[in-house]
């Protein structure tokens, strides 16, 4: 019964970006056995202590919380819940509006699912439901109102969810049909084919649930007659969800751009030269975190097994004292590398730089973005530089012709290869931060920053004029360790040099 | 036992510790789940103290492992005592040379030895460390592993098998499944972000710094002798210095012990003077005793007073400090915010590097 609740729960929590496995889940409906339902507060903390660990989410959790789990004019003057009012699901909403917001606002589908499900939920959680709950007046029952409303709520609701669905199939055929007029609808024919028996079963089975439910007799009773009116504003609610289905699919796609063309130009061996020198030194100095395993060494701390082991030729008696101390793992490095137009000059350099370093470092994953972010270690692996270069480039991994967006790749990043980056990692963002004024999404790189060893990031942009125009180097350079300015070998020689002497990287 | 959230409450009471609905009913769930409790939080707010109080509740034994840098298996789990077994071969050199008497070949003396290996990797020879002293005791215990954030990140690892089966694998001997199920309580202090599979193993409490009527209660109970005024205005004052921008602000065991030194001191009222005499208890780092001092008039508002309002305050007002004068302001933002960066980022990286920030 009260999975269905707290799933639903989740799934809002995990939509607004909390992390929650279904570990967690179990725990937290195992959890909520063991207390008293009733009590509102309890079940916050409970659900709290189960699903939250993590500080940083402790907000979502309590907005979505109080959203979720309350009865939002069970608070008002009792005089106003006596008086009957307009329930406002029965209020015209105008389609278009809804349409435009969706449009407007069109770019996070995640979003709208939370929208459609917080949508939905207001129909249903009128004031006219809140006056029957507040009939009984004493407390206890109001909030087993509560609770037991949720239930309802989404029970109801996956039925709900279902006829919607069932609806956009009908739609979807229907546009099949008449492939001319896509953007033309026609409700009264979906819906009367939505009929009525699949919402007499909705209602039916959702009164079965009930029963099962711990909650007294009378109550139920007025659910169900609630619950019979509430279905009359269903067509209303359907259109507008139709309408957003609409509104929400995605335009066709043009044909692909052509590719451009190939980038030709090589390398000197002088220039490979030198940047395999300044980034040998660079490896040199960047070690891993401090490993969890002990080596034999002349330092240390003497270990106690093996020199006994060592001295049992000598009857146990320690002649020769065996040390051991920890030992730092290898570096691992993750590049994250900007090839847009605005660095066109400077790319053939980043990915050189990018290539040594994959070459020297032993665990390197390397990354390249312009809006979309690929993967592109592979490359630099198999192929020799040029190649690699070219590859990258012209293999139509990426479309190179439309403006860099770092709000976009870091995000993408984030969301992708976060686990590339572990506590011995060292992250380096090779880019100018021009993002074209696309949001920024600085957080996606403090959440890259709190879980890496190190966050460098080389612009070949000159300091000077990283506050003009729409650069965003200002918002990231906070959240990076080291920011240096690098567009060819003397400065990478330099930075490289600064690095070493402020030396970042050692304990 | 505790057989509900109130008796929950009420028994942590009767062990001296004043708890809140909300940790409460995470020490009542770890109990009936069989689940560890991560407790994260600052310095000084009871975080240990609430595994001695359950472990007094419940009236079981605790067991702590004091976590630091370079902990390994060795120091929690178990370690084979070397020296032991290095000593029972000499000494039982006869016995071993008698097992061989009848024996014609090498191939057949190692066999004969083979039957017996197993003597010196006994528990005979095992040296138990908190962690399976924890699994193997008979009788149930609470275990603390205090301040984890201080171990390296793979010693978390090591610790999910314990957390999740509680049970713990030995090679020489197999896995050692608890007798009883170990009541774990986890802290840390935030110095770092623990694992998500750690954190996913456990429930989760933050315990944060008390509200004024807590902090009251708690000094009550814990300073009997404090006189009731004096109280209040400890508490007054305690949180006016949380309210300042401080690097260590004064937490719950501060504000005991400079509690209990004006009991000593025989104080009757706490005045201007003697605050600007005992501060030093409470503030532990010279830059905060500099930012303390500019505020002292603010912070000893309180003790103007006669009777402090005591405890009329339902409604929490947020404390603020006064701000400076305007013509300073700009100045003196913009050195404050770099102040904090370097504070902020520098304890930051000395985090990534494996030592606790600042």
């Amino acid at each position: 019964m009260m999975d269905t609740v707290v799933n639903r729960f989740i799934f809002l929590l995990k939509k607004q970006g909390v992390r929650i496995s279904p570990a967690e889940s179990l725990d937290a409906m195992q959890a909520l056995t063991w207390v008293a339902l009733h009590d509102r507060d309890t079940v916050r903390i409970v659900l709290r202590s189960t699903l939250i660990k993590d500080l940083r989410d402790l907000p979502f959790f309590e907005e979505l919380f109080e959203q979720f789990f309350s009865l939002p004019k069970a608070s008002l003057s009792p005089e106003a819940a006596a008086e009957p009012q307009l329930p406002h699901a029965t209020e015209p909403y105008p389609p278009e509006a809804a349409a435009e917001s969706n449009l407007a606002s069109g770019h996070a589908d995640d979003d709208h699912a939370h929208e459609d499900s917080l949508d939905i939920r207001d129909y249903f959680e009128d004031e006219d439901m809140v006056a029957h709950f507040n009939a009984h007046q004493d407390d206890h029952d109001l909030c087993l109102a509560e609770f037991g409303q949720n239930l309802l709520l989404s029970r109801h609701q996956e039925l709900l969810d279902q006829v919607m669905q069932k609806a956009t199939q009908l739609l979807k055929v229907r546009r099949v049909k008449n492939a001319g007029h896509a953007g033309e609808l026609n409700f009264s024919e979906a819906l009367t084919v939505l009929d009525a028996d699949l919402i007499a079963d909705a209602v039916t089975e959702l009164l079965e649930e009930l029963n099962d439910l711990d909650v007294d007799e009378q109550l139920i009773r007025r659910l169900a007659r609630r619950l019979e009116g509430g279905m009359a504003n269903l067509p209303e609610l359907l259109k507008r969800y139709l309408e957003r289905e609409l509104a929400l699919r995605p335009p066709a796609k043009i044909s692909d751009p052509p590719r451009r063309r190939a980038h030709d130009d090589h390398f000197s061996e002088q220039e490979r030269r030198e940047m395999a020198e300044i980034v040998q030194r660079l490896c040199r100095r960047m070690r891993g975190a401090r490993s969890y395993r002990r080596q034999i060494s002349p330092r240390g701390r003497i270990s106690v097994p093996l020199t006994l082991r060592r001295n049992m030729k000598y009857e146990g008696i320690p002649f020769q004292p065996v040390m051991t101390h920890y030992r730092d793992d290898k570096p691992r490095l993750a590049v994250i590398c900007d090839v847009s137009l605005s660095v066109r000059n400077t790319a053939r350099f980043m990915l050189h730089l990018v290539y040594n370093l994959q070459n020297l470092f032993g665990q390197v994953r390397s990354f390249a973005f312009v809006s979309d972010l690929v993967e592109v270690s592979a490359y630099f692996d198999q192929l020799s530089i040029d190649d690699a270069i070219v590859a990258v480039f012209n293999s139509g991994l990426l479309d190179t012709e439309v403006d860099s967006n770092y709000g976009r790749a870091l995000s993408l990043f984030h969301n992708r290869y976060l686990a590339a980056v572990t506590r011995q990692t060292t992250v380096i963002v090779l880019g100018d931060g021009r993002g074209n004024r696309n949001p920024p999404q600085v957080w996606a790189l403090e959440a890259i920053r709190r879980r890496a060893k190190q966050l460098l990031w080389l612009s070949p942009e000159p300091r000077g004029s990283w506050s003009l125009g729409s650069c965003d180097m200002p918002l990231y350079e906070p959240v990076c360790h080291q920011t240096e300015v690098v567009r060819n070998l003397q400065q990478l020689g330099q930075a490289t040099e600064a690095l070493l002497r402020r030396s970042v990287t050692r304990h | 036992m505790f057989a509900s959230i109130e008796q929950t409450i009420a028994q942590l009471r009767d062990q001296q510790y004043l708890c809140d609905r909300k940790l409460a009913t995470v020490a009542f769930l770890a109990l009936q789940m069989h689940k560890p409790i991560l407790i994260e939080g600052p310095a000084g707010v009871g975080k240990t103290e609430l595994a001695k109080a359950v472990a007094a509740a419940l009236e079981r034994r605790l067991i702590r492992l004091q976590c630091y840098g370079g902990l390994d298996e060795a120091h929690a789990l178990y370690e084979w005592e070397y020296g032991k077994q290095l000593l029972y071969t000499q000494i039982l050199r006869d016995k071993i040379s008698r097992l061989f008497e009848g024996v014609s070949d090498l191939h057949e003396a190692v066999a004969q030895l083979h039957l017996h290996e197993d003597v010196f990797f006994s528990e005979h020879f095992m040296v138990r460390r908190p962690i399976l002293q924890a699994i193997s005791s008979p009788d149930p215990v609470v275990l603390l592993i205090d301040e984890l954030d201080r171990a390296e990140e793979q010693f978390e690892a090591f610790l999910l098998e314990v957390l999740s089966d509680f049970q713990v694998t030995v090679p020489e001997l197999g896995t050692v499944k608890a007798a009883t199920i170990p009541y774990v309580i986890i802290t840390s202090n935030n110095t770092r972000d623990l694992s998500d599979a750690l954190k996913r193993r456990c429930l989760h409490l933050f315990i944060g710094y008390p509200d004024e009527q807590r902090e009251l209660d708690i000094l009550r109970m814990k300073v009997p002798a404090l006189r009731e005024t004096l109280a209040a205005q400890v508490v007054a004052v305690i949180r006016r210095l949380r309210a300042l921008d401080l690097r260590k602000a004064p937490s719950i065991s501060e504000t005991l012990d400079w509690a209990q030194a004006l009991v000593l001191l025989n104080a009757d009222a706490l005045t201007p003077a003697l605050l600007e005499e005992t501060l030093h208890l409470l503030i532990k780092y010279e830059r905060d005793t500099q930012q303390v001092n500019d505020q002292l008039p603010w912070i000893g508002e309180p003790l103007q007073t006669q009777n402090p309002p005591a405890i009329p305050s339902a409604t929490e007002i947020s404390l603020h400090p006064p701000t400076r004068p305007a013509e300073l302001d700009v100045n003196y933002l913009e050195q404050r915010r770099q102040e904090h960066t370097t504070r902020y980022f520098t304890s930051y990286r000395g985090r990534t590097d494996g030592r606790t920030g600042g």
